[in-house]
């Protein structure tokens, strides 16, 4: 049998591991709102915004991005690389900035709310054992 | 994106070496009139083909997001694999049991199935945006 904190441990990770899924694209949109930036300066700041908890492949994150550049999502423009050569520095584009914005609104916003809000900020979790 | 990208060519010299081999085979092996081992090779080079599409459309899925539910080797399937057939009699080079009759009938049959995966591709593409299937744009 396994004791409470391993299975608590367990469980979280598992939660954790689901939950990631599909959340890259809030993460670049999120760091690219802040300012152009190239692949492994969003790389960064994605586990600087995340605490550490989002780890994005610099491959996952040129395809994804080549994917929203095809969409329009997010555009590029050169810019001086750190003793080498040119790099791209995305950027959110109008129709971007406007689905992170009606994305935000429709899914994020309401965890700033009542009752939501009081629900997970309050740490006195009622259970029963 | 590309229609025609590096993988699909790829595959598509592949097939064409493919071909030309298993032709030579084929019309070796029926002149000698060895039938088990026709099947054989035609087992061998059907398992081939459909390893290297595979193999090669799951390579360009990776890079090359166009969705098209598989038809572009099922395209070029057909057109290498008819090129090479059909100027394989026309050279002159198939053994006296063959008959360019039977690939035209093969060219002929494939080409309903070719209708029906265009069909397929064409219904599925709804569930698409600018050619990615909505599933696979948000990550």
């Amino acid at each position: 049998m396994k004791t409470d904190d391993a299975l608590h441990k367990e469980l979280l990770s598992a939660w954790e591991e689901t939950y990631k899924k599909g959340q890259l694209t809030l993460w670049i949109f999120l760091s690219l709102k802040e300012g152009p930036k190239y692949v492994s300066g969003l790389q960064e700041s994605i586990e600087r915004f995340s605490k550490g908890t989002i780890h994005a492949e610099e491959q996952s994150l040129y395809r994804t991005l080549r994917k929203y550049y095809h969409l329009k999502m997010v555009d590029f423009s050169a810019g001086k690389g750190h003793k080498g050569p040119d790099r791209k520095y995305y950027h959110l584009t109008p129709l971007g900035a406007s689905l992170l914005q009606s994305f935000v609104e429709r899914n994020i916003q309401l965890f700033f709310e009542e009752p939501l809000k009081e629900l997970l900020l309050n740490d006195s979790i009622t259970a029963k054992k | 994106m590309k229609i025609v990208s590096r993988n699909l060519l790829i595959f598509a010299l592949l097939l064409f070496i493919y071909t030309i081999l298993f032709r030579f085979g084929l019309g070796e092996l029926l002149t000698a009139e060895k039938w088990a081992w026709v099947i054989i090779i035609s087992v061998v080079y059907g398992a081939m083909i459909f390893f290297t599409a595979w193999t090669t459309g799951k390579r360009d899925g990776i890079n090359n997001f166009l969705f098209d539910a598989g038809f572009r080797w099922n395209l070029t399937t057909f057109i290498v694999w008819g090129a090479a057939s059909e100027g394989w009699f026309l050279l002159g080079l198939h053994s006296a049991h063959e008959t360019i009759r039977v690939v035209h009938i093969t060219l002929l049959i494939w080409s309903g199935f070719l209708i029906l995966h265009l069909i397929l591709f064409l219904i599925l593409r709804r569930r698409t945006i600018k050619g990615i299937h909505k599933t696979n744009i948000f990550e």
